[in-house]
């Protein structure tokens, strides 16, 4: 019962995101009507998620935040053309990806880390880090930044398409549906890719995986 | 480390270590200041006037692969089209060089002022080339190059040979070669391409040994009745011989008196 349920999830939209995409959209006609500020509320719903996405595909933090910031004002410049056929996180994303997969492409050959910590109170990093050493204080904190190393290595080794799709499926949680509609391609492309990424992360990260 | 809790780590658990990297609190301070400053500057700077064209070219761009198949699918159908209303594509060729008759309007139209600007010597070669441009019709261009020598001269002979004196002497050029070809050479076994062979072969043909043709009986009879037969060609060539033979005597007595002066002609070198 309860794969099913996480299939699903992964395959379409949950319902929850359509009652957000609802919401969305109320403010959105605020905002084709005039009221300037009311796009304010969508920067701060989204500017974690939107940024969190962008740090992963690039693993900068600067680079992430001028192109967050750039697709924020890309929306509200565009805004009068958005119809609510898609959903706007939908929409917002898909500008947000676009410009970034333009930026990774013009500077192919440019790439510096510049990464963010990784907070020790989440209890999901927590339980991971846990079940990968016994070491505390010093030892433990190199640890973790090794492997926060090593994590974004192997993933600037992956395409920027594949790339974009894991970031999108194992980090920001989308469906495949989503993904499909904020890459503008097909699900079995998506589904294809994700087995794919997964498939070399699998191989990059073999010293910190079980045998 | 953790051996049996290590078993239970798998890609995706270490992909769920980059969602927790958060940046600091003043990263989104700093965040919102900066897309504040841009919002504003979006809204009162103007957009200009091309940025709507560059999303139109977008969107062209879009549909290149769809557009490119259908203009293909266009174009090969009104191809089909042409040829099936035009089922002769034999005329073509006549009508492609049909265009060279303005070229060769042209160059007789430049030639008389090239000719008055250039020398002397030029302006001969000038005026000849532009009597003979004058003389080339688009059908005598068509004669020429589709070198269809054999069957060519009744198509010149009728229509080209009236309009110029140049044209006239091709076609009785080609009308001599013609009844001097066999007529097993004429007949196009092969089409079209192979039609020049036949033609080629008379040709080689009359290159043959002229001796082949001399009867060795008939020159000892002429020579044989020659002292009884009147002063002719005969008498011409004996008068040759007899003026030869003095000729020698003559080189000859110079050659055995050497004069006072001359003492030896050779020298040996050692």
């Amino acid at each position: 019962m309860n794969a099913s349920k996480t299939l699903a999830k992964t395959l379409v939209a949950s319902p929850e995101r359509k009652l957000e995409a609802d919401a969305d959209l109320a403010v959105v006609r605020q905002v084709q009507a005039g009221d300037v500020a009311a796009f304010d509320r969508l920067i701060s719903k989204y500017r974690e998620r939107v940024v969190g996405i962008l740090y992963n595909m690039t693993s900068n933090r600067e680079d992430a935040a001028d192109l967050a910031q750039d697709a924020f004002i890309k929306a509200f410049q565009s805004i009068h053309r958005f119809q609510g056929q898609a959903s706007f996180f939908t929409w917002l994303y898909r500008i947000a990806v676009n410009s970034t997969l333009s930026h990774l492409r013009k500077n192919r050959l440019r790439s510096f880390f510049s990464l963010e910590t990784i907070n020790a109170d989440d209890p999901v990093s927590r339980e991971v880090i846990d079940a990968l050493t016994d070491k505390t204080g010093a030892g433990r904190d190199t640890f973790v930044r090794e492997l926060q190393e090593k994590l974004n290595d192997a993933m600037q080794k992956l395409s920027i398409n594949h790339r974009t799709v894991v970031t999108l499926f194992e980090i920001d949680g989308l469906s495949h549906q989503e993904i499909a509609e904020v890459m503008d391609c097909s699900v079995g492309t998506v589904r294809s890719r994700l087995h794919y990424a997964k498939q070399l992360l699998q191989a990059e990260l073999q010293p910190y995986l079980p045998k | 480390m953790n051996e049996d809790s290590r078993k239970k780590i798998t890609v995706e658990d270490l992909l769920r270590l980059k969602k927790a990297e958060r940046p600091p609190e003043d990263f989104w301070v700093k965040f919102d200041a900066e897309i504040r400053a841009k919002q504003l500057s979006a809204i009162v700077s103007k957009r200009p006037w091309w940025a709507g064209l560059t999303r139109s070219f977008t969107i062209v761009r879009s549909l290149q692969l769809p557009l490119g198949a259908a203009a293909a699918v266009a174009l090969t159908y009104a191809g089909v089209r042409y040829v099936g209303i035009h089922p002769e594509p034999a005329h073509a060729v006549q009508g492609t060089y049909a265009s060279a008759a303005p070229l060769a309007q042209a160059v007789v139209s430049t030639a008389p002022a090239l000719a008055a600007k250039a020398p002397a010597e030029t302006r001969e070669l000038v005026t000849e080339v532009s009597v003979r441009h004058e003389s080339l019709s688009p059908k005598a261009i068509v004669a020429a190059t589709t070198s269809h020598i054999v069957q060519a001269p009744t198509f010149v002979s009728t229509e080209a040979a009236t309009a110029s004196p140049f044209a006239d002497g091709i076609a009785v050029t080609l009308a001599d070669y013609r009844s001097s070809v066999p007529d097993i050479a004429k007949a196009s076994s092969f089409g079209n391409d192979r039609e020049f062979e036949p033609s080629v072969a008379p040709a080689r043909q009359a290159v043959s040994d002229p001796l082949a043709h001399m009867d060795p009986a008939e020159e000892r009879r002429s020579r044989l009745l020659a002292p009884a037969l009147a002063a002719g060609p005969r008498a011409l060539a004996s008068d040759w011989m007899k003026e030869r033979a003095s000729n020698n005597d003559r080189m000859y007595e110079s050659m055995d008196e050497p004069s006072s002066n001359d003492r030896s002609l050779v020298g040996f070198r050692f």
